[in-house]
């Protein structure tokens, strides 16, 4: 027997033995909503617990394929910190077919889950040091996941900033959050919205606006998550500012259809953004021309 | 909820596209008819309505002003109107008209005259009326619409491909008629048929109309130098189903 | 590895004998081209079969696969997995069979892919015709064909049948096999390796020269632009490729309306809307919006991205492209040739 064809042999024979059960990828599990919450007229917000409670390992910034079946599946930031167990939060905007199915969800239904997929946040770089989230709008619901992290494990960060901009007062996310925030002597906490409308007090402008607001330190590790316009802002000042591209940390989107580096759709050059990301430095994502 | 109702309506056409329906098959439409109440439908049933509906599926394209009034109504009574077949998507076939001077007489001869046959030029119905969906095709393919219905029975939008035949074809493993010495459309057609025609040796004509970005210029070239039509058919070869997507376009 | 014998006389009897024994896929005519089919009768066999319109990635990755089933509130997954016999795949095939396996199976193996792979017993055979679009002679030279089971040459005298695997050694109870001569598996070797030569294209550059080239022009628009130019974005290109496994995923219900299906079906990332996301309303932002972008990632993706990780090139030198694309834009060869020689 050559080596070569003994090897190549065995080696598909004993993956396959581990594919029974639980072992097929594209096989979903079952969750409970408990809770379903219209946080903005288009975006809405679930509370999901696994079926027969099982325990969901996941770290902050790794996303989810949630369907529906009939409608189809859609890849979804986890929008809530593993530190908080018993359950987990994500956020879908009623954008296409499966996220509109979703909409129509109340507490009590089931809907399913595969997952979690995606590197998440590198916890081991942020820890021990200042910490920048830069948020605009939806934006805000993966890189929630690491700010109830970085409050659930204070201690074990230094400085920590939050910037959160969106269109107007009406498509804030998560209300009792943002009280608390604005609260918290835990985080240095600063909003905006583009287009202020009601009782808005608050700082009206782009999140770059923020930055006049609190004096960034040397050092500081900087995530960003949002729309692809304000990728570009918010890089151009951390530019102006000196921010070493390695601490610039970006949650892109792309179309994540099967979350297992299979389908293809969301390559960045050589990169799947589902398996590779989708937390890029930005000294990653610079030296590959598609990511912009 | 209840079973949506739905109702077939029909301009200038052959009425084919309903008699698609009616070729499903006793099975497979007979268990339609448990998730849908079809309440108007004239190539199988004498009944008709008034009522509100909640799907429209309107055959035919908009040849006459007269017919201005009727479909604004079907609207006005519709939740989901779907253009029905390629004359009601497109224009389809009808459309050649649109870039034929003579036709009345060329079709009708000495009868060309009649008051019936006055018509103005071929246009969708979307020229009239919003459309929501549309059932490409000449005829539909009964699958597809049979898939339309059930997303729309579970409040889901239709999935309606957007890439070319030759997808179709190279899934099925078909011969590619170009290497048959022959000629096809199939890689500026829109799919979702399947693509039944090049299997079983017959060029795709495109009868579900272009993709929505077809590279007409490299259709034309292709068409002359691999499939050997001369330069005036390489032209007007797209012309049979597309003829009010082609006109006003850059080729 | 055993080399066995067996002689031209023999030959017939033994797939007879196979085809009574096991499922057989292998290639047959179609019109004027081969496929790659079930077998019921040892004459529609063509080994003599220049290239098949499809690759027999077909086989372990169908255009259209249930992946989930789902009735009510059940669901289970779909995993098929016949054993069979998948006889008469080319050498520049196998290679592609070897990258495919490689991929289905790292980081998250793909279920579905393994276990027809698995199933299935993977025979090998030389070729006897070449296509009028082959470049294998020429690309990826120092990749070696694994993964399959037995490789079947055909010699003056009959068949050398060399098995690799038990798998391999498993069909020799079929026919009248016995230990090939020396001279027997050195004529064979001459004639696999004689064939190198005759194909009518080729790639007159080293891999990783063709690497290092295409990030050097990745940014020239111009260059991809006026490639692309005649692009019809159908995809042809991609879905009959050896090497490629993109997907599209949708949910059907049937005709009861409670019962369904999740399927994937073939992709092409030359298609207008392949890498394209809804924002909302009605917005959608798409990542490789021009025929050129998509055509140069077809090209990347083939000669630079996947080559650290499957060393070599995501090309086996088939010429399925070149034949497929009617706009007759997709040849590897020409293309790659014109991107070497172009000005610096």
């Amino acid at each position: 027997m050559s080596k070569n064809g003994t090897v190549a042999g065995m080696d598909i024979h004993g993956t396959l033995g581990k594919l029974e059960g639980a072992g097929n990828i594209f096989l979903p599990r079952k969750a409970a909503v408990l809770l379903a919450n219209d946080d903005t007229p288009i975006e809405k917000r679930l509370t999901l617990r696994l079926e027969d409670d099982a325990p969901f390992e996941f770290s902050p910034g790794q996303f989810i394929e949630v369907s529906l079946f009939g409608y189809g599946e859609i890849p979804v930031g986890l929008a809530s910190s593993p530190t908080r167990q018993r359950s987990f939060d994500i956020v879908v905007r009623a954008v296409g077919r499966v996220s509109k199915a979703i909409h129509g969800l109340h507490g009590g239904d089931t809907l399913h889950v595969r997952g979690p997929y995606g590197n998440g946040f590198d916890l081991d770089a942020l820890r021990g040091k200042n910490v920048l989230i830069i948020a605009g709008g939806l934006g805000l619901a993966p890189t929630r996941s690491l700010i109830q992290y970085i409050l659930d494990k204070r201690d074990e960060f230094k400085r920590f900033t939050l910037f959160y901009g969106t269109r107007d007062p009406n498509t804030l996310l998560f209300p009792e959050d943002l009280e608390e925030w604005r609260e918290s002597d835990k985080v240095e906490y600063f909003e905006t919205v583009d287009r202020a409308t009601g009782p808005w007090k608050g700082n009206v402008g782009v999140v770059t606006t923020l930055f006049q607001k609190t004096k960034l330190e040397p050092g500081t590790k900087v995530v960003v998550c949002g729309p692809p316009i304000m990728f570009k802002f918010v890089l151009r000042e951390l530019d102006s500012l000196a921010v070493p591209h390695q601490d610039i940390y970006l949650d892109v989107e792309r179309r994540m259809k099967c979350g297992v580096g299979k389908c293809g759709h969301c390559q960045i050059n050589d990169k799947y953004t589902c398996t590779d990301g989708p937390v890029f430095t930005f000294a990653e994502l610079e030296k590959l021309p598609e990511a912009f | 909820m209840g079973k949506p109702t739905v109702a077939f309506f029909d301009f200038a056409c052959c009425e084919g596209c309903q008699i698609e329906m009616t070729n499903l098959g006793d099975e497979a439409f007979l268990e339609l008819l448990n998730h849908i109440d079809i309440v108007e439908f004239r190539e199988a049933m004498s009944e008709t309505t008034k009522e509100p509906i909640d799907i429209a599926l309107i055959e035919g394209s908009f040849t006459r002003e007269a017919d201005r009034a009727r479909l604004e109504d079907i609207r006005r009574r519709a939740k989901v109107v779907i253009a029905y077949g390629q004359c009601a998507t497109t224009g389809g076939i009808n459309a050649l008209k649109n870039h034929q001077k003579d036709y009345k007489e060329f079709v009708y001869g000495h009868a060309a005259g009649m008051p019936h046959l006055a018509s103005d030029s071929a246009r969708p119905i979307s020229s009239v009326i919003k459309v929501d969906y549309n059932a490409f095709g000449c005829p539909v393919s009964k699958y597809e619409v049979l898939q339309i219905i059930s997303h729309l029975v579970h409040g889901k939008e239709p999935v309606i491909p957007d890439y070319p035949v030759c997808m179709e074809c190279k899934r099925r493993e078909t011969v590619c008629r170009y290497h048959e010495g022959d000629h096809c459309l199939g890689q500026v057609a829109r799919a979702g048929c399947g693509a039944p025609c090049p299997a079983s040796g017959i060029p795709c004509e495109a009868c579900r109309g272009f993709v929505s970005d077809p590279n007409l210029a490299s259709l034309k070239k292709v068409l002359r130098e691999e499939g050997g039509l001369s330069e005036r058919r390489a032209e007007t070869k797209a012309l049979m189903f597309t003829a009010n997507e082609t006109a006003g376009r850059p080729a | 590895m055993n080399a066995y014998f067996i002689s031209a006389h023999d030959f017939k009897p033994f797939i007879t004998r196979l085809i009574e024994a096991r499922r057989v896929i292998g290639p047959v005519a179609k019109r004027n081209r081969f496929t790659f089919e079930r077998v019921t009768r040892a004459e529609d066999l063509r080994l003599d079969y220049d290239v098949t319109i499809l690759p027999p990635k077909k086989i372990f990755f169908p255009p259209v696969q249930d992946l989930v089933h789902f009735e009510g509130e059940r669901y289970a997954g779909c995993i098929e997995a016949e054993p069979q016999v998948l006889l008469g795949v080319h050498f520049y095939d196998v290679k592609a069979i070897d990258m495919t396996d490689q991929l289905f199976r790292e980081k998250f193996a793909d279920p579905n892919y393994l276990a027809a792979r698995e199933a299935t017993t993977v025979v090998a055979s030389n070729v006897q015709r070449v296509s009028d679009a082959a470049f294998w002679g020429s690309i990826g030279a120092d990749v070696a064909p694994k993964g399959h089971d037995a490789f079947l040459t055909m010699i003056e005298t009959g068949y050398v049948f060399e098995t690799r695997t038990p798998k391999g050694a498993a069909l020799l109870e079929f026919g009248r096999f016995r230990i090939a001569e020396k001279s027997e598996v050195a004529a064979a070797d001459r004639v696999n390796a004689e064939i190198l030569e005759k194909c009518p294209e080729r790639i007159d550059h080293p891999a990783e020269a063709v690497a290092k080239r295409l990030w050097e022009v990745f940014g020239d628009e111009a260059l991809w632009e006026k490639l692309a130019e005649d692009c019809f974005s159908c995809g042809s290109c991609n879905v009959i490729c050896p090497t490629c496994y993109c997907f599209d995923v949708q949910d059907r219900w049937n005709l009861d309306q409670k019962s369904g299906a999740r399927a994937r079906s073939w992709d092409a990332c030359l298609t207008q809307d392949f890498a394209q996301v809804s924002l909302g309303a009605g917005a959608t932002e798409n990542f490789r919006e021009s025929r050129g972008e998509r055509f140069r990632h077809r090209f990347m993706r083939k000669g630079a991205y996947l080559n650290k990780k499957l060393g070599g090139p995501a090309c086996v030198g088939c010429g399925r492209c070149s034949q497929a694309c009617t706009a007759d834009i997709a040849s590897p060869p020409k293309v790659i040739n014109k991107i070497m020689g172009a000005a610096r």
